[in-house]
């Protein structure tokens, strides 16, 4: 029997095999060999005539190539349409495992792809979430979807109509009784300035007035301790507990764990703290929150004078309503009966009611009152920005794997040709890019939380603990999960359907480089660009066009002085002084802060600059009564001797307030300028007679002050009574000072001044002037402030992409330059066609780019204060700005093009 | 051995011949080669050198799955059978000569066997 093993051994010496396998393979051969010498030798051939008929059938010349890659196939290349059955997360497992090889042999590549992608994903994440802690969650309550507002608005339409107004006690506890509509109904007051006295410490904190079944209706629990009960919301006084917010808890009590029945004093109320609110929540605002809550029954105790009676003063609102909707109830029925409870309330008691009208509005809504429409539009403007932001990051990516493509096509064309199908091969180029789409996720996440921790702490410290807090929670890392794959699809899909295109036999025949599949390759890269330049035009244009609009803002003249102007809120009321103590320590605090060097003047003032309170209601002495629907509102602001030199308003008719308008003699107002003219036009106001709603006695006209922003910066003309502190009592005021130089340097000798006399009171409110308007800017500040830095962020993005495809061009055409150049072009000529090429692309960005503006600019025209939405100076700037940073990134690359040596570039092609 | 392009016709449809044969029973090596050469009138015939590469190649593929069987009197011997992915393979490979000779057969004019 012939020796079949050596002869097949001999042939296997070529490939490298497991000696197992081998043995396996020899024996499975021989037994062949054997059989089918067998075959021959039945056939009646002699063993030699056998064997070499057998040896003559075989051709060993190709055993050992086909051999070859037979061993080596692995097992996932299999031919289109078998693909995708049965093995998919086999087939996933080594994807990943081979896009990991991948990204880890090109290390600067996946760098700078992953950078580029996580400042988008982060961007984006970041925004989101902001807008899911202020827009779409803004609140940790239970199915909010069921939770309602309830709210009064004047009857007649008019600019005000629509602002919601609160609710008396009385009237909110009349329409509870009636209600079906409400499951249950609580009430709420807005946070109100305390003083805290823990420890003989006074701190100022807020305090939110609430019904006993307000946390119950909210479907909230608490953290520790428990909330109120039915009972300590009955007789009023009678309940002195309190429940800490989770944030004051913590930053206040340092999170003790012992703080329950721990008694704390209000107002010089002892209080005892029953429970913590939980983690997140800071009341049905979604801005601003309080430090503790206190049941509704102990409103007298912490309430301003003027208030005291605000349980049973049915004209005294107070209260926003809060309501579970009972279930299958709809908005629009409650709404439906809450008309109808309103109408009876009006007819009850048309003194307190007539005119106005109940009005239910979603609680996500009402958690902003006016402003939410700004906040949304705000919103949603970040995040288009953002989403095209992380498109210029993806288009930009995408150029990159392109120009790897190309790079990568004979490793592509060698893959088909053992027999990947395109579909297979598509799919791991996408793991690929989706793959480094979750590692650019996941440093976006960590950018995105840099951010919101950045952007937290921009928050004006004195009210931090108050403003809402941004969650990275599980929306927001679902969110930024499913950007960074979609995001790995949206940059991977045109490269990988593009490199997956490949003709195998052309490409394992030529060169890396050519010159035709590049040059198309070059155009797409080319649109890609000229649309970010496009977008990061865009972006910079809205990014200027706010910031002028700001920079308009801040010139904006209040009507009042604010270089050398500082503010202190004072609550010697809280301090448990009486009326007589009180009128004493205001005249003290003049007396002594006026000799304080650098102080030039010094009053006190009930109102904030631009935190005007407004009065509806008042009586013109000869003029007929106005419906309670037509009622005249007005800006009341109870004032000190000295208000208007302090505050640099100009008095234009009559005198200032003076020592002899005391509460003895004839009441007196001062008016601005707006109200005279609206009320007594052409006649002299001076002498006048009117009465506020609340007053009881008419008030004379004695002087015309001009009119001041008192609302917000740059508002219409509002009408205003200033009324003098010393016929107007009132236990808290703000004491204002004009110092003589820059206000900062005065602020410690006052405050030193006021301890002095009482070392009780809390002295935290203080500000300047330029910090009054600061904070009233806050908001547009932080928005364009986000706008500046993704303005930038896409410039700085489409800038490198740019540089990024003209260096890649630069070396694609190096034979063609070197040939222009050995032909006699000049260095010039050559830094010229690469410039052009370059900026040709710019240049067709820039025009859609500015079409793009104008045209959003007229959208965004009603958002700006003082530009238009064309504004040249923002697009000219912004375009000139584009264009700069554009022509250095065409130029680097024009440079090394005109750098190149024919006779180098033409050997090496 | 045929001329080049028999070769190639070969090469083309070796998968699908080798898959159905394996249809019905599971069978060793010579098995399947003598197979071919009978049941194709000694048209088609495999050597040991393009037979055993490519039955390989399909065990790899995991179309097809060899394991070691011993009878008495025999030597042990290495027997194929398909796998229900093979399955699926050899009715997609099927439908698609089916189609590949039928377009063939019309433009060429040959009678579809």
């Amino acid at each position: 029997m012939p020796e079949w093993n050596l002869a097949i051994r001999k042939h296997l010496a070529g490939v490298n095999l497991r000696p197992e396998r081998e043995a396996e393979i020899i024996e499975e051969l021989s037994d062949h060999l054997q059989q089918r010498y067998e075959e021959f030798r039945a056939r009646g051939a002699d063993d030699d005539e056998a064997l070499r008929e057998l040896m003559a059938e075989i051709d060993w010349r190709s055993f050992v190539p086909e051999l070859q890659i037979s061993e080596k196939t692995p097992p996932d290349t299999v031919p289109e349409g078998a693909a995708t059955s049965g093995h998919f997360f086999e087939d996933l497992w080594k994807d990943l495992r081979y896009a990991l090889r991948m990204l880890r042999k090109s290390p600067g590549f996946t760098a700078v792809a992953v950078l580029t992608l996580a400042l988008g994903i982060g961007a984006n994440t970041a925004v989101f979430t902001v807008v899911d802690s202020l827009i779409l969650n803004p609140l940790p309550v239970e199915k909010i979807s069921t939770l309602a507002a309830l709210n009064t608005t004047q009857a007649k339409k008019t600019a005000q109509s629509g602002d919601l107004q609160a609710i008396s006690y009385a009237n909110l506890k009349d329409i509870r009784e009636r209600t079906h509509a409400f499951r249950s109904l609580a009430g709420h007051s807005y946070p109100m300035a305390v003083t805290m006295t823990d420890k003989q410490q006074p701190h100022r904190v807020f305090a939110e007035i609430v019904t006993a079944n307000y946390f119950e209706t909210l479907g909230l629990h608490p953290y520790l301790g428990r909330f109120f009960l039915p009972s300590e919301d009955t007789t009023p006084g009678a309940a002195p507990v309190a429940v800490l917010g989770y944030t004051a808890w913590q930053s206040r009590f340092g999170g003790d764990p012992n703080i329950l029945e721990r008694t704390i004093r209000l107002n010089e109320t002892p209080f005892t703290i029953i429970g913590v609110g939980p983690k997140g929540f800071k009341g049905v605002y979604a801005v601003f929150g309080p430090d503790l809550w206190i049941p509704s029954t102990m409103a007298e105790q912490v309430l301003p004078t003027k208030q005291r009676n605000a349980l049973s003063d049915r004209a005294l609102p107070l209260f926003t309503g809060i309501g579970r909707l009972a279930p299958s109830v709809t908005l629009a029925h409650a709404q439906t009966e809450m008309k109808i409870a309103g109408a009876a309330l009006e007819k009850e008691d048309p003194n307190a009611n007539e005119g106005k009208v109940l009005t239910v509005t979603p609680l996500i809504e009402a958690a902003y009152g006016p402003e939410r429409q700004g906040v949304v539009f705000g919103g949603f403007l970040l995040m288009t920005i953002v989403g095209f932001v992380l498109l210029i990051a993806c288009s930009n990516v995408a150029n990159l794997l392109l120009a790897r493509a190309s790079v990568r096509r004979q490793e592509i064309a060698v893959r088909m040709a053992l027999g990947a199908g395109r579909r297979r091969l598509i799919r791991q180029l996408l793991t690929e890019s989706v793959l480094l789409g979750l590692f650019s996720g996941v440093l976006g996440f960590g950018f995105a939380y840099g951010g919101c921790r950045f952007l937290e702490s921009l928050r004006p410290a004195e009210y931090a603990q108050n403003l809402a807090d941004l969650r990275l929670n599980t929306p927001v890392f679902v969110f930024a999960f499913a950007v960074a794959i979609l995001t790995g699809f949206i940059f991977g899909i045109v490269p990988a359907l593009r490199s997956s295109r490949v003709s195998v036999s052309e490409v394992l025949k030529e060169e890396t480089r050519s010159a035709g599949s590049s040059r198309r390759r070059v155009s797409l890269a080319n649109t890609l660009l000229a649309g970010q330049v496009a977008v990061s035009l865009v972006l910079l244009v809205v990014a200027s066009l706010f910031l002028r609009s700001i920079e308009r803002e801040y010139v904006i003249d209040p009507g009042f002085q604010t270089k050398h102007l500082a503010l202190f809120m004072l609550y010697p009321g809280q301090a448990g002084y009486d009326r007589v103590r009180t009128e004493q320590f205001y005249k003290q605090v003049l007396d002594r802060i006026g000799q304080v060097p650098g102080v030039a003047s010094v009053s006190w003032s009930s109102n904030l600059p631009l935190w005007g309170r407004k009065e509806t209601g008042l009586t013109i002495e000869g003029q007929e009564a106005r419906k309670k629907s037509e009622a005249i509102s007005v800006v009341v602001n109870t004032v000190d001797l000295n208000y208007f030199s302090t505050m640099g308003i100009p008095l234009v008719e009559g005198r200032d307030f003076s020592e002899n308008d005391r509460d003895v003699s004839t009441p007196a107002a001062i008016i601005n300028d707006t109200m005279a003219a609206k009320y007594w036009p052409n006649q002299d106001p001076l002498g006048k007679r009117f009465q506020l709603p609340q007053g009881k006695s008419f008030l004379q006209v004695v002087g015309v002050a001009k009119t001041t922003n008192y609302q917000t910066l740059g508002e219409p003309p509002q009408a205003c009574v200033y009324l003098p502190l010393r016929q107007n009592y009132a236990d808290s005021m703000i004491l204002y000072l004009r110092s003589e130089r820059d206000p900062s340097a005065v602020l410690s000798s006052v405050q030193e001044e006021i301890h002095s006399l009482d070392p009780g009171l809390p002295l935290e409110d203080i500000r300047t002037g330029t910090k009054v308007i600061d904070q009233a800017l806050w908001w547009s500040k932080m928005g364009v402030g986000l706008l500046g830095v993704f303005g930038f962020l896409a410039l700085g993005l489409a800038s490198v992409g740019l540089y990024g495809i003209m260096a890649y061009s630069v070396n694609q055409r190096r034979r063609e330059i070197g040939v222009r150049m050995a032909l006699g072009a000049d260095q010039g000529n050559v830094s010229l066609l690469v410039l052009r090429q370059g900026m040709t692309v710019v240049g067709s960005g820039v025009v859609a780019g500015m079409v793009l503006s104008l045209l959003l600019g007229r959208v965004l025209s009603r958002f700006l204060y003082g530009v238009s939405g064309s504004d040249p100076l923002s697009l000219g700037g912004a375009s000139f700005a584009l264009l700069a940073v554009a022509f250095v990134a065409c130029y680097l690359p024009a440079r090394s093009a005109s750098r190149v040596d024919p006779l180098v570039a033409l050997r090496e092609a | 051995m045929g001329t080049k392009v028999e070769e190639e016709w070969k090469k083309g449809s070796a998968e699908l011949l080798m898959l159905s044969l394996l249809e019905d029973q599971p069978r060793h090596g010579y098995e399947i080669g003598k197979l071919i050469e009978v049941r194709s009138g000694g048209t088609l015939h495999f050597h040991v050198a393009s037979l055993y590469p490519l039955l390989y190649r399909l065990e790899k593929r995991g179309w097809i799955q060899g394991r070691w069987v011993e009878k008495p009197n025999q030597r042990r011997r290495r027997y194929y059978r398909l796998t229900a992915e093979g399955q699926r393979v050899l009715a997609l490979q099927r439908k698609k000569w089916q189609e590949f000779a039928g377009a063939v057969g019309r433009i060429a004019g040959v009678q579809h066997a």
